[in-house]
């Protein structure tokens, strides 16, 4: 991910800037530099759809069109208004992103492809404006004597100077772009992309991210529409057409998917490709498609995970510095914990929580059992916010929460775990863990520090600099319960959190959850292992096909008729 | 990790030393930069074609260089195309893209570099931005929209045209040239609409365009779609004249209908050189079949004319772009398709021709020639 | 009378619309990747058939088994050379690698062919048949029957025969579908090789009624895409109701209101759709994977 940046890979990232100033300035011809300054542009654009995309995961196909509209906002306000680049350039940026922030409200929710259309859509119709609309737009031969950008009275001549502006431009977005990446924001937006329901259950709000991802991309894409402008001279509806948004997308994942370093690099590589096999007049493009082709086979993770293979096998990874642990403040807990009454919800005509009636108190341990399919997930997933209830109410910390949203609940003090350990592909342990607290801390490395007291608490300090990736599932619940533990919850809902332990594990587990309680956590605890709830909790519910059949202390649970029947064949008359 | 970086810088430097590698002889270069991929790259490859056969003429004791190279159809390929041309060698002269916009774009460009455009666009605009070097050896849509309007008006005697267009940059500024055209005669269409060129079905537009009660059709689209609005007319029956754009008279639009589905239509163009005429264009036509397996139109012969008046000026002396520049905006010039003189603002061709089908052939006749319509209408 | 007329080829273009959406549809089934080469594997489809009709100078319902089995085998080779190397990638890879293919084709296709507008033989007959006033082209009839026998067939296929329920499970979950003994590699090429036959039958009954040139993929992508998503993510009936609204647009809607608007009024019932369904209008068929 965009933030593990070896010494070796910075040096590597210097190099790269100072070989493409060599380049531009000793080397490169007029028409070298116009390459260099097309692709400069496309980089900038990228920058924003990596935000959108590399990291939030979401397919806008809107790119192409805010770096359209920021092209004909240059385009009409510098040919018919003759106003300079100091004007031009912020408007630019401001209109795509006035266009992005209701367009995003309305679309946000959707997921993957339905979003995909959605945004196609939207730039489909802005195609259509500027062909149709021939008064504002030129129509479709466009705008032509666009003025070249005049800077406090400068105009900025073609050639190295314009190369030297949009590539200046470039720079400074990248530098942007790679802060937000590697900030709270761009570990925000890789939770949300790898696993949106894991992310609301942390806190994160998923349509504000969302919502501001957009509008980032939206703000880079118009800065890119404005430079290209200036570069041909011309703006016509290409620049709103499906190609630049395919080159775009192209590009980011050529160059490395969430990765500025691979923008920059994807756009220098495409955009030079076809001009390499320009003297084979018709055939460049066959050629370029083959090349494509084979840098997407050869280098499936783009250029930037080619180089840092490389450099792996170059360099030995030097183990990351490690993380001071500092203990997360406890927010002040409410005395009155979750108190749920009479809960139902039904999918599809079947009632999976008939009724259901509880209460956490704050240090009380509350155990739910059940035969499988009896509904303690979906009353989970009802607490947690990720189902809304049908009827019911849910009080949490004195306050009525009945169908709130998951990262409102969780922000409330509520944290749950999942029954299969839901933890980030390539991600590292410390920042799955960090991820946790991004929706509280002021930025990623409070974080850091945060998840590395919480994985110390648990015994698993050492784990902090290992990846996720094939950790072994004892540790990677551990890990789970890291991310709970980080959040200092007042509510904690644990899904068959030992599973899979040994006896050993599930007797650490124990004291642990004994030990919050202590603190004053409220914790209701899912289970099949009655050999290690029955001890821990105080009180105990069985549901059976969404009812509560019994609820009392926990010693009576073992004698009680109806429990049994429901565990060994559902002879309860109904 | 560091050989990887200096192998990319190679390769970049590599690719620049290839563009600027300067010919160290007087060879003059003529490039030609057309849009052989996209939308438009049928006409663009006529333009290639008539551009290279011009140029194999070359005149003794010359050394001629050429290098087609496609532009797509982004203003944005069309400038990095033309930067590139200008970095080998000696430019005499650019054979360059048909497409409005393109050429919108390259014209600065080519101001600064001072470099002569050799064009068959019809974007009316090109030659109004006050810049010497383009220079355009097809009629506008100024003149062919004239002609056009002049002869549904005043030979077919139609006064209630319903006029669809495309929606790119062709149609739309030819429906703005007939608009004016029709004005001039005291026309008003009955009916005008623009269609996408990615339109597959025109019978809505068709059933709204005979809903007007037009007594004529006035089409002006590409290729594919003239043939499939034709097609989709004589299935519904429809006895109208048709008066169609050039897209019309290009061989490749009557390939694709049966010739009795081209029973009295007609179209405007400058013009038709499968029609046959002096023998020079016979000796053009079988030229250019035998070198490219296809038939010609006009736009390769409007670009054959154009790159043969510049290596005439050629022949005479020229051997700076400049010097080309200046004799092309002074001389006259006999081409095939008519002749040619600059009117001071790069407009060389002042006629065109109205073609018609006889519905027994795909090969059309010439109905009527318009020789500066324009003039002739004011 | 004209209403009627617009619908008889609303329908015909709608059915070429949802044959497009059909290949594309399967592989999406079949692999959960993004086969941006469908539009371009069309084009291919129609100019083959363009170019088999001088060799085989019979109407074209002989020349499609022809073109069916060339197609089937450039299906082969795109999921050889474009899906398989990047199976374990995310789909977005697959996205791109496709791309990179429909570049290669399209001007492949533009080098081999030219640029000009073709025609392909018609499938059965050039006639237009008049029936109660309506003009009926042969090829429309042939273009909805074709594509009804084939959706029909893939529905067939999948619902009742071995090979069917070996494909959904592949679909499904390939991991569970290699430990049932279900030859996945296989199945993948299979679908492949059918999605781009289905192609092939669509670009041969498109190329005859409404033309084909080396760029015209590019358009029927974008419309495939379009019908398969509002229809709901990977459903078959959900694509042919989706292509079917298209073509509702495209030569219904456009006959009141201009080109332009219909095109825009289509978008903006797709937000619409997708703003009241956010699944699509049948659902999603595919389950995401990761």
């Amino acid at each position: 991910m965009g933030e593990r940046h070896s010494p070796a890979e910075t040096v590597a990232l210097i190099a790269g800037a100072l070989a493409l100033l060599v380049y531009a300035l000793a080397f490169a011809s007029p028409y070298g530099l116009r390459i260099l300054t097309v692709a400069g542009v496309y980089a900038l654009a990228t920058f924003g759809f990596q935000i959108v995309f590399g990291l939030g995961g979401a397919l806008s196909l809107a790119q192409g069109a805010f770096f359209g509209v920021g092209a004909y906002v240059t385009g009409i306000l510098g040919s018919r208004f003759g106003l300079g680049f100091e004007v031009t350039f912020p408007l630019s940026m401001l209109v795509p992103l006035l266009l992005a922030l209701p367009v995003g409200l309305a679309v946000l929710r959707l997921e993957s492809h339905y979003f995909a259309l959605a945004t196609l859509g939207i730039a489909q119709v802005l195609h259509l404006l500027a062909v149709n609309l021939p008064e504002l737009t030129g129509g479709s031969n466009g705008l032509a004597g666009v003025p070249a950008a005049v800077l406090f009275g400068w105009a900025v001549p073609r050639g190295l100077p314009m190369a030297g502006l949009v590539w200046g431009l470039v720079a400074l977005g990248g530098l942007i772009g790679w802060r937000l990446a590697g900030g709270r924001l761009g570990r925000s937006l890789t939770m949300l992309r790898d696993d949106p329901l894991a992310a609301a259950t942390l806190g994160l709000d998923v349509g504000r991210l969302r919502l501001i991802a957009f509008g980032i991309s939206a703000l880079f894409a118009g800065a890119a529409g404005a430079l290209a402008v200036h570069t041909q001279r011309v703006v016509s509806p290409e620049v709103l057409e499906f190609p630049v948004m395919v080159s775009i997308l192209t590009i980011a994942i050529v160059g490395g998917r969430g990765q500025m370093a691979g923008a920059v690099l994807g756009a220098v590589l495409l955009l030079h490709l076809p001009e390499w096999f320009r003297f084979l007049e018709r055939g460049y493009l066959v050629v370029y498609g083959v090349a494509l082709l084979a840098t997407v086979v050869l280098a499936p993770d783009g250029l930037t995970g080619l180089l840092d293979r490389i450099a792996a096998r170059l360099f030995s990874r030097r183990p990351r510095a490690s993380v001071e642990a500092k203990e997360p403040p406890r927010p002040q807990n409410s005395p009155d914990g979750l108190a749920v009454d009479d809960l139902r919800k039904s999918f599809g005509g079947v009632r999976a929580v008939d009724g259901v009636s509880l209460e956490l108190r704050p240090g009380s341990i509350t155990g739910l059992i059940g035969p499988n399919g009896s509904g303690k997930s979906t009353v989970i997933n009802l607490l947690s916010g990720l189902e809304r209830p049908d009827a019911g109410r849910v009080r949490l910390g004195g306050r009525d929460v009945t169908g709130t949203r998951a990262d409102r609940l969780a922000r409330a003090g509520l944290a749950r775990s999942f029954q299969a350990a839901v933890l980030p592909n390539g991600a590292g342990v410390l920042e799955a863990v960090a991820a946790a607290r991004l929706a509280v801390d002021p930025d990623a490395r409070t974080a850091e520090a945060h998840a590395r007291w919480a994985l110390d608490r648990l015994g698993a300090g050492d784990l902090a600099g290992k990846g996720c990736d094939g950790l072994p599932a004892a540790l990677r619940r551990r890990v789970e319960l890291a991310r709970s533990l980080v959040r200092r919850p007042a509510v904690l809902l644990l899904d068959e959190p030992a599973a899979g332990l040994t006896d050993g594990e599930k007797a650490e587990l124990a004291a642990l959850l004994r030990e919050l309680a202590q603190e004053g956590v409220a914790i209701l605890l899912v289970e099949h292992d009655m050999g290690f709830l029955l001890p821990l909790a105080g009180r105990v519910l069985c549901l059976d096909r969404g009812r509560v059949i019994y609820d009392g202390p926990a010693g009576g649970v073992r004698r009680d008729p109806a429990v049994a029947a429901a565990y060994l064949g559902r002879a309860v008359p109904a | 990790m560091r050989r990887t970086l200096s192998l990319l810088i190679g390769l970049l430097a590599a690719s620049s030393c290839l563009s600027s590698a300067a010919r160290a002889d007087d060879t003059l270069s003529f490039p030609v930069l057309v849009p052989l991929t996209g939308f438009l790259s049928l006409e663009g490859t006529s333009q290639r074609n008539g551009a290279v056969l011009a140029l194999k003429q070359t005149p003794a004791g010359i050394a001629i260089a050429s290098e087609v190279v496609d532009t797509g159809t982004s203003p944005e390929a069309a400038v990095t195309a033309l930067e590139r041309a200008a970095g080998r060698g000696t430019v005499g002269a650019v054979a360059a893209s048909m497409l409005g916009t393109q050429m919108l774009a390259m014209l600065p460009l080519a101001g600064e570099l001072k470099l002569p455009l050799v064009t068959v666009s019809g974007t009316a605009s090109i030659t109004e931005q006050g810049n010497p070097w383009v220079f355009r050896f097809f009629p506008g849509d100024a003149v062919t929209k004239a002609a056009h309007a002049r002869y549904v008006v005043e030979e077919l005697g139609k006064r209630q045209p319903a006029v669809i267009y495309q929606t790119t940059a062709y149609g739309q500024s030819g429906k703005a040239h007939l608009d004016a055209a029709f004005k001039a005669l005291g026309v008003t269409p009955v009916f005008e609409e623009g269609v996408d060129p990615a339109a597959k079905d025109l019978l809505p537009v068709l059933t709204k365009a005979l809903a007007a009660k037009p007594d004529v059709l006035v089409l002006h689209l590409h290729s594919a779609p003239t043939a499939l609005l034709l097609r989709q007319a004589a299935s519904s029956g429809v006895t109208l004249p048709i008066v169609a754009g050039s897209a019309m008279h290009q061989p490749s639009t009557a390939a694709l209908l049966e010739p009795a589905e081209l029973k009295g239509v007609c179209a405007e163009t400058a013009a038709s050189p499968i029609s046959g005429g002096t023998p020079e264009v016979k000796a053009f036509t079988d030229a250019y079949r035998a070198a490219f397996g296809k038939e010609p139109d006009a736009f390769a012969l409007g670009q054959y004319d154009g790159m043969t008046m510049v290596l005439e000026a050629v022949k005479a002396g020229a051997r700076s772009p400049d010097a080309i520049r200046k004799a092309l905006s002074a001389e006259t010039f006999q081409g095939l398709a008519m002749t040619y003189k600059s009117d001071g603002k790069g407009n060389m061709a002042h006629s065109a021709v109205i073609v018609c089908y006889d519905g027994a052939s795909r090969v059309p006749v010439l109905a009527k020639r318009y020789d500066d319509p324009t003039l002739a209408a004011k | 009378m004209a209403a009627l007329q617009l619908l008889v080829n609303g329908v015909a273009l709608g059915a070429a619309y949802a044959l497009v959406a059909l290949g594309f549809v399967l592989v999406l089934n079949a692999t959960s990747a993004v086969n941006f080469a469908q539009g371009d594997l069309v084009m291919a489809g129609g100019l083959l058939a363009v170019a088999a009709a001088p060799l085989i100078p019979l109407p074209g319902i002989v020349l499609l088994p022809v073109v069916l089995v060339l197609m089937a085998a450039l299906g082969l080779l795109l999921a050889l050379a474009a899906y398989l190397p990047l199976r374990r990638r995310p789909p977005v890879s697959v996205f791109i690698s496709t791309i990179a293919v429909g570049i290669i084709l399209q001007n492949g296709a533009a080098i081999l062919f030219g640029p000009e507008p073709r025609a392909a033989p018609p499938l059965f007959g050039d006639d237009t048949l008049h029936i109660a006033g309506l003009a009926v082209p042969e090829q429309s009839l042939a273009i909805v029957a074709v594509a009804g026998l084939l959706i029909g067939a893939q529905q067939w296929v999948f619902a009742r025969t071995q090979l069917g329920r070996r494909l959904r499970a592949t679909a499904q979950d390939p991991e569970m579908a290699r430990a049932c003994g279900v030859p996945v590699t296989a199945m993948i090429l299979v679908t492949f090789a059918i999605g781009a036959a289905c192609a092939g039958a669509a670009g041969l009954l498109l190329a005859n009624r409404y033309f084909v040139t080396p760029t015209s993929g590019g358009d029927l992508i974008l419309k495939a895409y379009i019908a398969v998503t509002v229809g709901g993510w990977g459903s078959v009936p959900g694509a042919v109701v989706g292509a079917l609204l298209i073509a509702l647009f495209e030569v219904g809607v456009s006959s009141v209101l201009s080109y332009p608007a219909a095109l825009g009024a289509l978008y903006l019932t797709l937000l619409a759709i997708l703003v009241l369904r956010p699944q699509g209008l049948f659902g999603e068929a595919v389950r995401r994977r990761g």
